[in-house]
């Protein structure tokens, strides 16, 4: 990827008109915005990461991507969609409530983050005086959604590395119908999660094309618990709906996937999970993968729709970031199931790495967590390296006694 | 070898509760339970001091184990014993650090405690031995420890044979298959009929039995504590948004309530908004100082304790819990009321 006069691909290079990139944030809440190539291996680190966006499009205008927000707020999953596999648009700046994260290209943390394997075009920001925050946030998840889909236009015209076909339900017939329930995080402004445009908080848990997921019906507004959180990027590659395609026609038959929310209060999370359990039973699944996003709060709405599965008898298998502590001695989850016990680990939040000092940095001055310049070598706990404990599964990351 | 034995006061015979603020101090000879566990450790071994602090001064007091591990250290010992500390949470604690610190210092160290004991989560990577609940088992519980003791000093590491509880740290490695991977392949042995597979071995949580009642709150003073990360607005002690490793105390006691824009809640896991503009909502302040007033409780505490419940571990929120108790307990208050966010 390069920064240049037209948008272009050709040979495996991206070249991004910067004038015309940065007219996607043209708001009033804006004062100005400042683009970079961040690539694998660079001693770059890319400080308070808010959402990242893989370019992606079904044709000229968008075709329908990105429902609800660059294409009109309707189901997508059918026909060709165009990914530029490999690169990435990823916004980075303060934000109230915005938690620190950090992706380092290089050095011990790049393997721990799906964005430092990508080639980024990233996104620093001015808010315009006065602007309130809340419409900063939107101007930049407009932007970066439009720029994503302009980037892979560049793309609708060159011949595809890999073409990946739609499963064939016959394929699998007969296997046992395994799904994915996937809890959003819905917790209000700058920790919510949009479905087809929408918030998702105060939604009731629903069935989702997989393919609609793929043409960026989920979108993240979520910038709390930098390791635990899932970015548009991730849900666009959905890991578990990934693993399970990988596996259709094989030893099982990729049923499809739930979204539910995650609601603050206790009683509302039980309504919610048994609700989902409920949606589960009527689609026929035998089996079901729940993922979370965030915290100690979210592993409650995990255990809940476990226990509520198994009693409905239907199989669950959870994904937990463990909180062990420093050493790695302390109890793993804050709030585990009662009657479900299969759960696959992501890693420990709280275990220590040491990251190298840098030669540049974006998205600030700082290192805010540790009040350190951003390209200083520091040390920092997983829960800081953005994506590092994938709750959605993309991380090779596990915690082992 | 050589061995020296921490306890506390109590078991070293240096006065009851009243005397569990005073400091660190060791005696060259085995003292209390350490009597019989000399004996119990046989002619080779030798327990060449006793260590010994009250239980609130070694919990409370920020580096007071630095100072108990000065004392440790002066006898050149080959291996630390902490305990029994039987279920007393403060005890437990003690000799957790203890040990831990010790172990961090190099010297291999071993404690001995009920698995109930909230202390066990606080060891790091010292080995813990089972004791019994209360002193009455401590002829068991000595057994146990001097058998654990005497392996360690062989060098050779204890497991759950020689008593060993707790949990064995967790470390982080990669898989070769990532995480959706192996959770696909989790649900096909479930599938298969493993009933038990997993990853991640269930958590044991402790049930606390609630304090009895109080019969008349109108003769108590009652002590504010809260985990919705609210501190004087400059944020003076630098309390963290998240995964919050200590907790503060502020003074409330001059106060009838708490003025907007004094006060600010770093919580990292809420919208902070509506806390912020009255702050009276996460520390109700204003509505404990009219039932002060109507004579309804006795007093409040002159200071309240904070900390941020935001991917706190479990570990450091019961640690909080054992040291907010004891220093409750030392001001004269008698009740607490915690307030979440």
């Amino acid at each position: 990827m390069e920064l240049g006069e037209r948008t272009t691909l050709a040979g495996g290079l991206l070249t991004v008109a910067k004038d015309e990139a940065e007219g996607f944030f043209a708001d009033a809440a804006l004062r100005s915005v400042t683009l970079s190539v961040a690539a694998p291996g660079e001693s770059v680190r890319i400080v308070k990461v808010l959402d990242a966006v893989e370019p992606r499009t079904k044709g000229p205008g968008g075709g329908g991507i990105f429902p609800g927000f660059v294409g009109p707020a309707e189901a997508q999953g059918k026909g060709t969609t165009h990914i530029l596999r490999g690169a990435a648009v990823v916004v980075a700046g303060y934000l109230p409530r915005a938690q620190e994260a950090v992706i380092d290209m290089s050095g011990p943390a790049a393997e721990l983050s799906p964005m430092a394997q990508t080639v980024n075009l990233v996104v620093e920001f001015e808010p315009a005086d006065g602007a309130a925050w809340e419409d900063v946030d939107i101007a930049l998840r407009l932007g970066s959604l439009r720029l994503a889909a302009h980037l892979a236009e560049a793309g609708l015209d060159v011949a595809a590395d890999v073409v990946e076909e739609p499963l064939d339900p016959e394929a699998a017939a007969g296997m046992p119908r395994v799904a994915a329930l996937t809890n959003l995080q819905t917790q209000g402004p700058f920790k919510d999660v949009f479905v087809h445009g929408r918030s998702f908080n105060g939604e009731q848990p629903m069935v989702i094309d997989p393919g609609d997921i793929d043409d960026g019906a989920v979108v993240s507004g979520q910038f709390g618990h930098p390791s635990l959180k899932n970015p548009t990027w991730v849900h666009q590659n959905h890991p578990v709906a990934a693993a399970l395609r990988a596996r259709h026609g094989v030893d099982l038959c990729f049923a499809g996937v739930v979204i539910s929310p995650e609601p603050v209060a206790m009683a509302t999370k039980e309504e919610i999970s048994a609700a989902a359990a409920r949606v589960c039973a009527e689609a026929g699944f035998d089996a079901v993968i729940v993922t979370k996003e965030g915290g100690g709060n979210a592993d409650a709405d995990m255990a809940l729709a476990m226990d509520a599965l198994e009693g409905l008898g239907i199989t669950a298998v959870g994904l937990f970031a463990e909180m062990s502590g420093l050493d790695g001695t302390g109890p793993p989850i804050v709030v585990p199931p009662e009657r479900a016990i299969a759960m696959v680990s992501t890693g420990n939040y709280d275990h220590r790495l040491t990251l190298p000092a840098v030669d540049r940095a974006y998205g600030g001055e700082r290192v805010a967590l540790v009040d350190r310049p951003a390209t200083d070598e520091m040390e920092l706990p997983t829960a800081v390296i953005y994506c590092a404990l994938s709750c959605l599964g993309w991380g090779r990351l596990r915690a082992l006694a | 070898m050589k061995v020296v034995h921490y306890i506390n006061q109590f078991f070293a015979g240096v006065g009851g509760e009243d005397s569990a603020a005073s400091g660190p101090a060791s005696a060259p000879e085995p003292k209390g339970p350490g009597r019989k566990l000399a004996g119990l450790l046989g002619p080779t071994h030798q327990i060449v001091a006793t260590v010994w602090c009250g239980d609130d001064y070694a919990v409370a007091n920020e580096g007071a184990v630095d100072e108990i591990l000065a004392l440790i250290q002066a006898a050149e010992p080959d291996l630390v014993v902490a305990g029994p500390a039987f279920t007393s949470g403060r005890y437990g604690l003690a000799c957790a650090r203890v040990v831990a610190a010790a172990t961090a210092a190099g010297i291999p160290a071993i404690a001995a405690m009920h698995p109930d004991n909230p202390g066990l989560d606080e060891a790091g990577t010292a080995p813990v031995v089972a004791s019994g609940e209360v002193a009455r088992s401590m002829g068991a519980s000595l057994d146990t420890l001097a058998g654990a003791a005497k392996t360690m000093l062989l060098g050779v590491d204890l497991t759950g044979d020689d008593g060993r509880i707790g949990r064995l740290p967790r470390r982080s490695v990669f898989d070769e298959r990532n995480a959706a991977t192996r959770a696909v392949n989790l649900v096909l042995a479930r599938l298969a009929g493993d009933r038990e597979a997993t990853e991640i071995p269930l958590p044991r949580f402790d049930q606390v039995t609630p304090a009895a009642p109080i019969a008349d709150p109108s003769l108590v003073t009652v002590a504010f504590v809260t985990e919705g990360g609210l501190v004087p607005d400059a944020n003076p002690g630098g309390l963290e948004s998240a995964r919050a490793t200590r907790w503060l105390r502020y003074p409330i006691g001059d106060l009838p309530g708490l003025e907007a824009g004094e006060w600010r809640s770093v919580h990292g896991g809420f919208s902070t908004v509506a806390a912020n503009a009255d702050p009276n909502r996460i520390l109700p302040l204003d509505a404990a100082r009219q039932l002060e007033g109507e004579g309804r409780i006795g007093a409040l505490m002159a200071e309240y304790f904070v900390t941020t419940g935001n991917g706190t571990s479990v570990a450091n929120a019961r640690r909080f819990g054992v040291e907010w108790a004891a220093d409750i307990r030392r001001s004269g208050a008698r009740a607490a009321i915690l307030t979440s966010t």
